[in-house]
C-alpha cells in the first residue's frame, strides 16, 4: 500500500476525485488507520456535554449579543476602504480606462488598474496541489473574459467617497463576441474521461429494456449567497501581510495569499474566527482580496475590500448551468438493466470548474448495465465554483427524479423501487459500504411521513382548491477524510483550552470540540473554550466537503487521551504531587479530579495538580498523521487538497444517505407551489451534537426548497450580465416559505469510515431534496417539470 | 457634494458625537464610526433585513436610514438588548435555546426583528410569525428554530411587552 503521504499519484484516481470536490488525493487509507481505541465509548449513555449530547452552540451567546466580529468588523486605525469596478462587457479588450475624474474626487488615495503594474502571481489550482479554486488574478491585463470582472479598485478615506469615485471611472472597450451560453453552437464541450463510467452495454441493455424513461433534466446557474458578503481586511506591518479574510480554511486562503503576492508563506498570517456562511463560496480567497492586499501594501494602511451585494455574483462563481440526459431501462417487475447518462456544466472560458453531474449516477443503484459521461463547456462567466454538495446535487436530482417517472411508469411504490434496486455494494468501485442505513432511513421516514396512505395516482389528492403531492427522493454524499492536529492547553486555573486552525462556518466546530476534550477530561464543557481560524493555531484542512467536524473530532480525541495519559504520569511520578505514591495505572481521570481507581473519594483536581506540582499550564499537541509524517507532509494537509482521501480509501465504500419525504400543496388556479412539510431521515453515522446537527441538515432542506422552487441566475443573452445580482431578485427561501421540518437520525458509529465513527451532515441536508419536490409537484399536477427551478410559468404552460 | 458635519446619535442610551458625511447610512455610521458592528451589512440595499435596528421605537432597516435621519431619537441596536448587567433579552436567550442561527450573521436583524414583531403583536401564531419575520433573510435556513425561538419568547415576554 502506497504511504498517503508519500503518494504515487495515479492521475486518473487523483483527477476523479478531483472532480468530485475538487481535491487531489492519496492512493491510500493508511492515514485514518489511527482509531481511537476509545472510540466505543460513544454508545455508552450520553452525559451533559459529552459527545453525542444535544448542548446549545458554545459560541451562541456572542452571537445573539452581536459581539461575535466577522472579518472587517477589525477595528484598525488608519483604515481606508477599497470599492471595486467591474466590467460591463462580457468579452472583448479595454481600450481606455480614464481615472482623471475619479483621483480628482474628494478623499481618493488611490486607483489601480490594469495600467498600474503591480503583479499578482497566478495561484496554483487544487489540482495542482495547490488551493485557489480560480486561476484568474485581476489587472494583469485588459482582456476582459465576462461581464462583471473586476477591471479597478478606487481607495478612499471612506467608503461613500470611495463608492462615488469608483462611479465616476469611464472605460472604453473593443468588445468582442461572447460565448454565453453552452448550447451555442460554436461552443465546445471538453470531455471529462477521468469520470467517465461504463460497464456492461448500456445502449443495447436500454434499446431492449421493456420499461423505458428517459428525460432532459437542466440546473440554472446557483449562486451561494451568505449573508456575509465577500470581504476582508488586508494589513502590512513591514514585510508580514495580516488578512482577516471570512475563510473556510485559512491555511488554503494563506496558500493562495502568499503566492498571489510572492511572499514567503510564514509571513501571512489569515485570521477567520466567524464566518457568515460560506456553503463552499469562502473556500479559497476570490481574486478581490490579492487587490486588498496590493493596495494595504501600496499605501502602507490596512484597507477594507467588500464585493457590494451585487458584485458577490460575479466576483466569484456560484454552481454552474448543468445538463443531463439520462435513460433508464428496467425489467417490468423494477429490476434495472440499464442507466444511460450524459452530462454537461458551463465553466469559465480560460478556466475550470467541474460540477460532477455523475457522482450519484453511478454509486446509487445495483445495474447491470451503465454508462456515464460528463463534459465542461467554457463560456465567457466568471468561473463557477462550488457550492453545497457540488456534483451530488445536480447528480441526485436528475436520478431521483427518472427514478420517480419509472416508478410511475411501472406502477410501483417510489420506495419500493428503491429498494427493488438496492446495491449491495458501492457499485463503480465494487466494494462493501462501511455503513448504509438507507434501508432504515427510507423506513423511518416513510413511517413519520405516512407514507402508507399515499393514493399513488396524480391529482388524485386535494384540499379544495389545492391539488396535494407526496413525493420522496434518497441523497447521499461520501464521506472524505485526512489526517489532522489539535492543541490542548490545561491551566492550574482550571481553564482548559482547544486549539485549531479550522474554521467554524457555523456547523458547530466550537461546541463540538469543546464536547470532545471535556468527555475525556471528565471537566464540564463549560470549562472548555476552542480556539479557531486563525494561521497562528495548529494546522486544519477545509471545512469543506463535510470533512472537518470527523476531523477534528478525531484530533482533538487524540490530543485529549494524551493529555490525560500525561497528567496521570504526572501525578504518579512528580515528587510534589499529593498522588506520587500511587501507580499510574492505579489512577483515573473522573469529574475533573484524578483519583485512585479504588477509592471514590480523596482525587485531586487537575488544577490543584498543576499547582501543586508548580506547573502553569500543561500543553499538549497531538495529531492523527501516522508516526513520522513531515513537516512537509503536515504543510500539505493544511495549505493543499492533497491528503484529502476518498469514500473507498478504507477498503470500504464510506458515504452518509439520506430519504426526503415532501408534501406540496400546488393552486389549481394559479399553479403557485408551497411547500407544506418535510420530513427526512439521515445516516450522518455517529452524531456529534444532534441540536446542532439538525440545523445543519434543516438548512440544507431549505437551500433544497430554493432551488427547487426559486433560486435561478438569469443571464442576459445579449450581453452575459447576471440581471437578478441582488437578494430580491435572486430569491432564496424566506421564513414564509418554509413549513415544519422534521429530522430523523438513523447513523451508527461508522468507526471504519472515521476516526469517531460520524459520516457527512451539512453537504448531506440539500442532497434529494429538489427531487423530492419535483415528484410531489408531479404527483399534485401531473406535470412533469425537469428543469430547474419548477416556476409557475413552467406549471402553467406545462 | 458630500458635507461633513457634526451629529449627535442616541444608541443604547448613549450620546455618540460623531462627525459624519451627509451620505453615511445609519448601518455605516453604527459600524464604521460608532463601534457597533453589531448590525450587519448583508445587501445594503434594503433586501435582506441583516441590518434591522429599532429607531423610536420601530424596527427599521439601516442600510436605507440615514443616519442624519435617525439624529435626536433612540437607537436601540443588537448591542443593546441585554440587560446592563449582561443578562440576554429573552429573545436572545430563546435565539440560543433553540438554535435559531448557525453562522449568526443575520441573527441581530433577526433578533432586532423578532423583538419587534412580538412588540407588534404579530406573533399570534406560527403561520403570523414566518410572515412577519419574512423580511430577514437566513442563508443557513434556521427558519423553524427562529419560529420556535419568535413564539418561545413571546409567550414568556406577554403581548405589548415593551421594547
Amino acid at each position: 500500500m502506497t504511504s498517503p503521504l508519500n503518494p504515487e499519484l495515479k492521475r486518473r484516481t487523483l483527477v476523479q476525485a478531483t472532480m468530485m470536490t475538487g481535491a487531489a488525493l492519496t492512493a491510500s487509507g493508511a492515514a485514518q488507520a489511527a482509531a481511537p481505541a476509545e472510540a466505543n465509548a460513544v454508545r455508552q449513555p450520553v452525559k451533559h456535554g459529552a459527545v453525542g449530547s444535544s448542548l446549545s452552540r458554545a459560541d451562541g451567546a456572542v452571537k445573539v449579543k452581536g459581539t461575535a466580529r466577522y472579518a472587517i468588523e477589525q477595528p484598525l486605525a488608519r483604515m481606508a476602504y477599497g470599492v471595486l469596478v467591474q466590467s460591463t462587457i462580457p468579452a472583448g479588450r479595454i481600450r481606455a480606462i480614464d481615472t482623471a475624474a475619479t483621483r480628482a474626487s474628494p478623499g481618493v488615495l488611490a486607483v489601480y488598474t490594469h495600467e498600474s503594474g503591480f503583479r499578482i502571481n497566478r495561484p496554483k489550482r487544487d489540482l495542482e496541489g495547490g488551493a485557489a479554486t480560480e486561476v484568474f488574478v485581476p489587472l494583469q491585463d485588459n482582456l476582459v473574459r465576462w461581464n462583471g470582472q473586476h477591471i479597478a479598485i478606487v481607495v478612499a478615506e471612506s467608503f461613500e467617497q470611495a463608492t462615488e469615485a469608483a462611479a465616476l471611472v469611464t472605460v472604453a472597450y473593443e468588445a468582442s463576441e461572447a460565448l454565453l451560453h453552452p448550447t451555442d453552437s460554436r461552443a465546445h464541450p471538453q470531455p471529462m474521461d477521468a469520470i467517465k463510467a461504463e460497464w456492461g452495454d448500456a445502449a443495447a441493455a436500454f434499446a431492449s429494456a421493456p420499461v423505458k424513461v428517459e428525460g432532459v433534466y437542466t440546473t440554472p446557474r446557483e449562486y451561494n449567497v451568505p449573508m456575509e458578503p465577500h470581504a476582508c481586511v488586508a494589513a502590512w506591518e513591514g514585510d508580514r501581510l495580516t488578512v482577516w479574510e471570512p475563510s473556510q480554511w485559512v491555511g488554503g486562503a494563506r496558500q493562495v495569499i502568499s503566492e498571489w503576492m510572492g511572499l514567503d508563506i510564514e509571513k501571512v498570517r489569515v485570521v477567520s474566527p466567524y464566518v457568515g456562511g460560506g456553503f463552499g463560496s469562502k473556500i479559497a480567497p476570490h481574486p478581490h482580496v490579492s487587490l486588498a492586499c496590493i493596495a494595504a501594501r501600496e499605501l502602507g494602511r490596512p484597507v477594507k475590500v467588500s464585493l457590494t451585494r451585487p458584485q458577490t455574483f460575479t466576483g466569484l462563481g456560484g454552481r454552474p448551468r448543468t445538463h443531463q440526459r439520462l435513460a433508464l431501462g428496467a425489467t417490468r417487475d423494477g429490476q434495472l438493466v440499464s442507466i444511460v447518462h450524459e452530462g454537461w456544466n458551463e465553466t469559465a472560458i480560460d478556466d475550470t470548474h467541474v460540477e460532477p453531474t455523475n457522482s450519484v449516477t453511478t454509486l446509487m443503484y445495483a445495474t447491470p448495465n451503465l454508462s456515464s459521461r460528463h463534459s465542461i463547456i467554457p463560456v465567457n462567466t466568471v468561473n463557477p465554483s462550488w457550492l453545497r454538495a457540488p456534483g451530488e446535487n445536480p447528480s441526485t436530482y436528475a436520478l431521483e427524479t427518472a427514478m420517480d417517472e419509472l416508478a410511475h411508469t411501472l406502477g410501483m411504490d417510489p420506495v419500493a423501487l428503491r429498494l427493488k434496486n438496492w446495491a449491495d455494494q458501492d457499485p463503480k468501485a465494487k466494494i462493501p459500504w462501511t455503513t448504509r442505513q438507507l434501508r432504515e432511513a427510507y423506513a423511518a421516514g416513510a413511517e413519520a411521513f405516512g407514507w402508507s396512505r399515499r393514493n399513488p395516482a396524480p391529482r388524485s389528492m386535494r384540499e379544495g382548491r389545492e391539488l396535494i403531492g407526496w413525493g420522496m427522493a434518497a441523497g447521499t454524499y461520501p464521506v472524505w477524510r485526512q489526517p489532522g492536529e489539535a492543541k490542548i492547553i490545561l491551566h492550574a486555573d482550571g481553564r482548559v483550552e482547544v486549539h485549531s486552525g479550522g474554521v467554524d462556518i457555523g456547523t458547530g466546530t466550537y461546541t463540538i470540540l469543546a464536547q470532545a476534550a471535556a468527555e475525556v477530561l471528565g471537566v464540564p464543557v463549560e470549562r472548555v473554550s476552542v480556539s479557531l481560524g486563525d494561521t497562528d493555531l495548529p494546522r486544519a484542512p477545509v471545512a469543506g466537503g463535510s470533512q472537518l467536524a470527523n476531523i477534528l473530532m478525531g484530533a482533538v480525541h487524540t490530543a485529549a487521551v494524551a493529555t490525560r495519559t500525561e497528567l496521570l504520569n504526572l501525578a504518579a511520578s512528580d515528587p510534589k504531587s499529593p498522588l506520587r505514591s500511587a501507580r499510574v495505572n492505579d489512577l483515573v481521570l473522573e469529574n475533573g479530579q484524578i483519583r485512585p481507581s479504588r477509592r471514590p473519594t480523596g482525587g485531586v483536581a487537575i488544577a490543584d495538580l498543576l499547582k501543586a506540582v508548580e506547573r502553569e499550564r500543561l500543553e499538549v499537541h497531538r495529531d492523527t498523521f501516522p508516526t513520522g509524517a513531515t513537516e512537509a507532509q503536515r504543510n500539505a494537509g493544511n495549505r493543499s487538497f492533497t491528503l484529502m482521501q476518498p469514500a473507498t480509501a478504507s477498503g470500504g465504500s464510506a458515504h452518509a444517505w439520506s430519504a426526503q419525504f415532501v408534501e406540496v400543496r400546488v393552486d389549481e388556479d394559479f399553479g403557485t407551489v408551497r411547500v407544506k412539510r418535510m420530513v427526512a431521515a439521515f445516516d450522518s453515522g455517529l452524531v456529534f451534537n444532534p441540536k446542532l446537527a439538525r440545523s445543519q441538515w434543516i438548512g440544507g432542506m431549505i437551500m433544497g426548497i430554493g432551488q427547487a422552487l426559486l433560486e435561478e441566475g438569469l443571464i442576459d443573452p445579449r450581453d452575459g450580465r447576471v440581471v437578478n445580482a441582488n437578494l430580491a431578485d435572486y430569491a432564496v427561501a424566506v421564513n414564509a416559505d418554509v413549513p415544519e421540518i422534521q429530522t430523523i437520525s438513523v447513523g451508527i458509529p461508522d468507526l471504519q469510515a472515521t476516526p469517531r465513527g460520524g459520516k457527512a451532515v451539512g453537504e448531506l441536508g440539500i442532497v434529494g431534496v429538489a427531487a423530492a419536490i419535483s415528484n410531489a409537484v408531479f404527483h399534485a399536477t401531473g406535470k412533469r417539470i425537469r428543469d430547474l427551478p419548477i416556476t409557475i410559468e413552467k406549471l402553467v404552460g406545462a | 457634494m458630500a458635507t461633513q458635519r457634526a451629529v449627535r446619535l442616541r444608541i443604547n442610551g448613549r450620546d455618540h458625537d460623531l462627525t459624519l458625511d451627509s451620505r453615511v447610512t445609519l448601518l455605516d455610521a453604527l459600524r464604521e464610526y460608532a463601534g457597533l458592528p453589531g448590525s450587519k451589512k448583508g445587501c445594503d440595499q434594503g433586501q435582506c433585513g441583516a441590518c434591522t435596528v429599532h429607531v423610536g421605537g420601530q424596527r427599521v432597516l439601516g442600510c436605507l436610514t440615514l443616519a442624519m435621519q435617525a439624529e435626536g431619537r433612540e437607537i436601540t441596536t443588537i448591542e443593546g438588548l441585554a440587560a446592563p448587567d449582561g443578562t440576554l433579552h429573552a429573545v436572545q436567550a430563546a435565539f440560543v435555546e433553540h438554535d435559531a442561527f448557525q453562522c449568526g450573521y443575520c441573527t441581530p436583524g433577526q433578533i432586532m426583528s423578532a423583538v419587534a414583531c412580538i412588540h407588534e403583536g404579530h406573533a399570534g401564531s406560527d403561520d403570523e410569525i414566518r410572515e412577519y419575520m419574512s423580511g430577514n433573510i437566513c442563508r443557513c435556513g434556521a427558519y423553524p428554530h427562529i419560529v420556535a425561538a419568535v413564539r418561545d419568547a413571546a409567550a414568556r415576554l406577554g403581548k405589548g411587552t415593551s421594547l
